[in-house]
């Protein structure tokens, strides 16, 4: 065992919110140790539909929601302005919907109330020749459409610039790192006991944990002698390696739920479903009736779909509050801070519940409730202050390329995930070369994630930098990647190897329920580039 | 009861929308919506591209189109092509990548183990690169 470390707050859950809340109460002068069991944004975080939305779905059930939502999108599209960008929604409306287009514009009217708290624009209603004309690829069918603006946002650097953020102020944050046992004295928690990624066994003290476990709270809770219950809920994305469309679009699946098709940059996500989930969390599987469940619903709006290759999908586990009975989504995502000093366990705090949109005003809560046992009095900053890249406007991408001599689309990426920082990143590197051309990305980026990022396999890799997430699935860039990496960490040969070889296992679950005729074909083009890998 | 009060506030807006809509004639609003969003990038594609998308944007990355062209290592088309598709949104930003003499696009388009038609793809990304 290594030495111990005493810190005013420990944080369990390296998700956006665990990382929001380690970075809250850094900035208002805490000690804070944030443990993460996996990667940053690797669970929940990671597998959502990367949107920052208002929330108009609420507008059935609770207004107030909508207004709290929106306006904490807008303080989150302030505080990271160079990593979000505009989603632009064509919703068709075809006969015999449950919102004809009358009611359809008329709930937009409504949002356009709110979108200004976010700094969106209103809606606009259109003809079905008219919103054919924006997206051809609609179906004749529809009657009409009305648009709908949202923004989006790459979850794993939303995550990893507060975690970024928080180590800034002060914070120690550590990845790969399972919390094995919560400590006790009496009635209650005074720190934790985790192990690191090299077997490691270590004591932490605390005044307060927090357990921000998102799906996993519950054995969090348990750890600590309490009991949090939760109805989670499995949601699953299609992935394709293009832009199917230029606007993002929804359609109703045939039990009346909204699903999106949201191009984000160079790939689409189409999702997602909403199924209880009673499975290993650490071990999920795409089935087959879901991804048909999505691509039904997508044929009615967008007859062509079918035509398009996707290389892989997501799944993730929704944290939500337990309910029995059927859901309604206004209160499915909802979330609930626990001080369990009511169950008699004192110092231990949960929060449970939420969703990535509102992360920030759960991590300001959170925080708040934290402060309120400490008897501490600093007040959140989180919604006025900059995350790391968005301190300043950015040069723009042509200049940075001529000056760096890379091509100006790679610079385009970098952007997008540094923000103004990108050329520092640049600055601190050996080489522009491309490694993973699908993405692009350079040399130089993924050698400073490895360096700067926390970066300790290919998979943090692909979370942090985008590396093998494009059409060619690794096959032109994970070995070259594994050198780069293994450079920087150290790596053996035949770690290297193994890293590469872990790495397209990894990928390989995800791409497998996909594969039509051409993914098979792809695939065999896969293994031969990846010989040896796969065996 | 805040459901209520919300599904009351719905009907409500619902009603002063049919009204307007009564009193007012519509009028197209898709070029306000084209110039909102110009400056990011969303330019509608034809109706002969879309038909024929799923084509266009079916590399794989393998790299062989650049081998056959005589381009490869080199960062413009086409062995960045599905790169310029993929984020043909932001292609005014990265025009210069572009920019320059012409790759043999029949021969890299016969050397694509997926049959993806290079010189409607080079087009496509131009015309879209031009805004």
């Amino acid at each position: 065992m290594s030495q111990p470390s005493a810190h005013d707050v420990v944080v369990i859950g390296g998700g956006v919110t665990g990382a929001g809340i380690a970075r809250d109460l850094s900035l208002r002068g805490l000690s804070v140790l944030l443990l993460e069991k996996g990667d940053w944004g690797g669970g929940t975080s990671g597998a959502s539909s990367w949107m920052i939305h208002g929330g108009p779905r609420y507008l059935e059930f609770d207004w107030d929601t909508t207004r709290l939502s929106t306006k904490d999108a807008g303080h989150i599209v302030t505080i990271a302005r160079n990593i979000v960008y505009r989603i632009v929604f064509i919703i068709p409306v075809l006969p015999h919907e449950k919102n004809n287009i009358e009611r359809m514009e008329t709930a937009m009217e409504v949002y356009d109330r709110f979108q200004p708290l976010k700094k969106s624009h209103p809606h606009v209603r259109l003809t079905a020749d008219e919103a054919r004309q924006v997206e051809p690829g609609l179906t004749p069918d529809l009657i009409g459409a009305v648009s709908m603006e949202e923004w989006g946002v790459d979850p794993h650097r939303l995550v990893f610039a507060n975690v970024e953020d928080a180590i800034a102020h002060g914070a120690r944050a550590m990845n790969h790192t399972r919390v094995v046992e919560l400590m006790k004295d009496g009635g209650s928690v005074i720190g934790v006991r985790y192990r690191t990624a090299d077997g490691t066994t270590t004591e932490a003290r605390a005044r307060v944990v927090v357990n921000a476990a998102g799906p996993w709270v519950p054995e969090i809770s348990r750890l600590g002698g309490a009991d949090v219950q939760l109805r989670p809920a499995k949601g699953i994305h299609l992935v394709y390696p293009h832009r199917i469309s230029k606007f993002a679009i929804s359609a109703e699946s045939i039990d009346g739920r909204d699903l999106l098709m949201v191009s984000h940059g160079g790939f689409t996500l189409l999702g997602t479903t909403d199924d209880d989930f009673y499975g290993d969390l650490d071990s999920m599987d795409v089935m087959a009736d879901e991804i048909e469940y999505l691509l039904q619903a997508f044929e009615r709006v967008f007859p062509a779909i079918r035509r398009f290759r996707p290389v892989r999908t997501t799944s993730g586990v929704r944290p939500t509050l337990f309910k029995w009975r059927r859901y309604e989504d206004e209160l499915s995502r909802r979330y609930q801070i626990f001080d369990h000093a009511a169950d008699g366990v004192g110092g231990f705090v949960t929060i449970a519940g939420g969703k990535l949109s509102m992360y920030r005003l759960m991590a300001e809560e959170t925080s708040d409730a934290v402060c309120r046992k400490l008897g501490h009095q600093a007040t959140s900053v989180t919604a006025s202050t900059p995350l790391p890249g968005s301190e300043s406007d950015m040069e723009p991408a042509e200049e940075l390329a001529r000056r760096c001599g890379i091509p100006a689309l790679a610079v385009v990426k970098l952007q997008s995930r540094h923000g103004s920082h990108a050329e520092a990143v640049l600055d601190d590197s050996r080489s522009g070369r491309l490694v993973c051309r699908c993405e692009p990305l350079t040399e130089a980026e993924l050698a400073y994630a490895a360096r700067s990022e926390q970066v300790q396999s290919l998979a943090d890799a692909f979370r942090r930098v985008g590396l093998a997430g494009g059409p060619c699935a690794g096959a032109a860039c994970v070995l070259r990647a594994s050198e780069i990496v293994g450079r920087e960490l150290g790596w053996s040969a035949s770690q290297r190897f193994d890293a590469a070889r872990e790495f397209v296992r990894g990928s390989w679950l995800g791409r497998a329920p996909v594969l039509g005729h051409a993914g098979w074909a792809q695939e065999e083009l896969v293994q031969g580039s990846m010989r040896g890998l796969l065996n | 009861m805040g459901r209520a009060d919300s599904l009351a506030k719905l009907a409500l807006a619902y009603g002063v929308h049919q009204t307007r809509r009564r009193l007012s004639p519509p009028r197209s609003q898709l070029q306000r919506l084209l110039d909102t969003y110009a400056p990011d990038g969303l330019r509608p594609l034809t109706p002969e591209e879309q038909e024929r998308h799923p084509q266009l944007i079916g590399c794989i990355n393998c790299g062989l189109c650049a081998l056959a062209a005589g381009r490869m290592g080199k960062t413009r088309l086409p062995d960045l092509a599905s790169s310029y598709l993929r984020l043909y949104a932001r292609l005014g930003d990265g025009s210069s990548d572009i920019a320059g003499d012409e790759p043999d696009w029949e021969a890299a388009a016969a050397a694509c183990p997926v049959g993806v038609p290079l010189p409607e793809v080079a087009a496509m990304v131009r015309r879209l690169a031009a805004g």
